[in-house]
């Protein structure tokens, strides 16, 4: 199928999507204030710690604001764009309703993770963006439309990396049948992204850095804004995207092997 | 007396044999509780970076505290009592209980205490694993007021997060989703509790207003006690006495919740 014919599909879904915000105003309301809240819930930490520091693993109260809203920035997208979609691919896979997404004329992984936005999450993401902004006005950063562009490509690989992690989570569904709510581990694995790189120091630094890649996804490219756009830090960004989203299509594909329908 | 007893002992044995069902769901639960402290842990440790103190903690003390708000959470927190009220009332469920010689409030609250003693067993098996990388990091008072002190605050704050949630999961006599205000107020409990941060690190004029709510004393205000963060039996007698006044007024406020919901419920079916 061309790409322009999945680029139909997707406007559609964004439309079907708009439609239902407009229909439950209340709740988007409600959850635009959930997620608006959170982020304040994190914005006092960070308020609380510097109360009492000046630096954490070297990074100023304001370096710290742009690696969060950063790090917020990559989870809001993903949220909006994957996380609805993802969370009941999940949960029909364990009823079997999985089989409406096969029988749609595209690719099963499409049809899987582009049903549905959360637009109460893409609020999430003008907040979070609205963070990084401030930060950088704050750090007295004068980014170039090149600097943008480039912190904008970062973000799409780490965006990458947060989408292959809720994949390969998700598609554990197909063996687990039996372990509901598998997707909230996403959360906990990636509540490391806040976090500097340099705070990791041994044994930690080597699995939650290198092995994980939760910190560098949020890191690299709060770093590109802050110290200028590194090449070697960007080739390891998008080789770990690529290897991250190559296996867990491969495990979502192993998984649909598996997959059985419970409705014939 | 002796009967509602037995009743609510047979409650009791049923919730252990149901939760232990769920074992290995406490389990993997508790497994990512432990990197939700490695996060603390890592955070707090960058910010001790050169410091002997922060708010007058040492490093040891403030990861002392995180350690046993993770304790406490499986051992007195409210997980999901919530939505199993909530869906208990939206399905008719809760019909049964209306036709039975059967408390609903004093039913649920046994359950909890079951799923509780589950789960807060179940924790020590993983915090057992990581305890010779975590020792060192560990220092607990050793006055014995604090655990005089520390039980009865524990107690109540079990029934404040119990009461809480089962006013939350009470809303669906009048809502027919209440997740957004459970998360919402999830999101509160977790900052005013202390389990973003200790809360004593707060202005100190913020930190004097948190006293007087209720979300002071679901979580910290134990934890302060047996970490060290309060520093007197006097301090912690004055928070008794808030605390159980938040108790009364969570028991009325359940009181009235039940009464008017139930005006309001119509059971179908037979």
């Amino acid at each position: 199928m061309p790409a322009i014919h999945y680029l139909r599909i997707w406007l559609a879904c964004v439309r079907y999507s708009l439609v239902r915000m407009m229909m439950f105003r209340a709740d988007f309301i409600m959850w635009s204030l959930v997620e608006v809240f959170w982020v304040m819930v994190n914005l006092m930490l960070i308020g609380v710690i510097y109360r009492h520091t000046d630096s954490i693993a070297g990074w100023g109260p304001y370096e710290m604001l742009l690696l969060f809203g950063t790090s917020r920035l990559l989870q809001g997208m993903l949220m909006g764009f994957f996380w609805s979609s993802l969370f009941e691919m999940g949960r029909n896979i364990r009823t079997g309703q999985f089989d409406f997404t096969l029988a749609q004329p595209g690719n099963p992984l499409f049809m899987a993770a582009t049903r549905k936005l959360d637009m109460d999450s893409l609020v999430n993401v003008i907040a979070s963006a609205g963070i990084v902004v401030y930060a950088v006005h704050k750090l007295g950063l004068h980014p170039g439309a090149l600097d943008l562009a480039l912190y904008a490509a970062l973000l799409g690989s780490g965006l990458v990396i947060h989408f292959a992690a809720l994949l390969l989570i998700t598609s554990a569904t197909f063996w687990l049948i039996g372990t509901q709510g598998i997707e909230g581990s996403y959360f906990t694995l990636f509540d490391f992204a806040r976090l500097p790189r340099e705070a990791f120091r041994g044994v930690a630094s080597l699995f939650f850095v290198y092995g994980l890649p939760a910190v560098i996804a949020s890191n690299i490219p709060a770093s590109a804004l802050l110290h200028g756009f590194n090449l070697t830090h960007a080739l390891w960004l998008a080789l770990t995207a690529a290897g991250w989203l190559a296996l867990a299509i491969f495990v979502f594909n192993r998984g649909l092997k598996r997959y059985s329908s419970a409705s014939s | 007396m002796r009967t509602a007893f037995h009743k609510y002992r047979h409650v009791f044995l049923v919730g252990v044999q149901s939760n232990l069902v769920y074992r290995w769901n406490f389990a993997i639960r508790a497994t990512f509780s432990l990197f939700h402290l490695i996060a603390a842990v890592t955070l707090w440790r960058a910010a001790f970076a050169g410091k002997t103190d922060i708010g007058g903690f040492s490093l040891a003390e403030t990861l002392t505290y995180f350690v046993t708000l993770m304790v406490l959470q499986f051992f007195i927190g409210a997980f999901n009592e919530d939505y199993q009220v909530s869906e208990e009332i939206r399905n008719g469920l809760i019909n049964q209980f209306l036709l039975k010689p059967v408390n609903y409030f004093a039913y649920r609250f046994t359950l909890f205490v079951s799923a509780r003693t589950i789960s807060g067993l179940l924790v020590l098996v993983p915090l057992a694993l990581v305890m010779p990388f975590l020792h060192e990091y560990l220092t607990l008072p050793s006055d014995p007021w604090r655990l005089w002190m520390g039980l009865p605050a524990l107690a109540m704050s079990a029934v404040i997060q119990f009461g809480i949630a089962f006013c939350f999961g009470l809303l669906s006599f009048w809502f027919l989703e209440i997740q957004s205000f459970v998360i919402l107020s999830f999101a509160v409990e977790t900052v005013l509790g202390g389990q973003v941060f200790p809360l004593d690190l707060m202005p100190a004029g913020l930190f004097r207003l948190s006293q007087f709510l209720p979300y002071y004393y679901q979580m910290y205000f134990p934890a302060a006690i047996l970490t060290g963060r309060i520093a007197t039996p006097a301090e912690a007698a004055v928070g008794l006495g808030i605390q159980a006044c938040w108790v009364v007024a969570l028991l009325g406020l359940i009181h009235v919740l039940w009464t008017r919901g139930l005006r309001r419920h119509t059971a179908v079916g037979g």
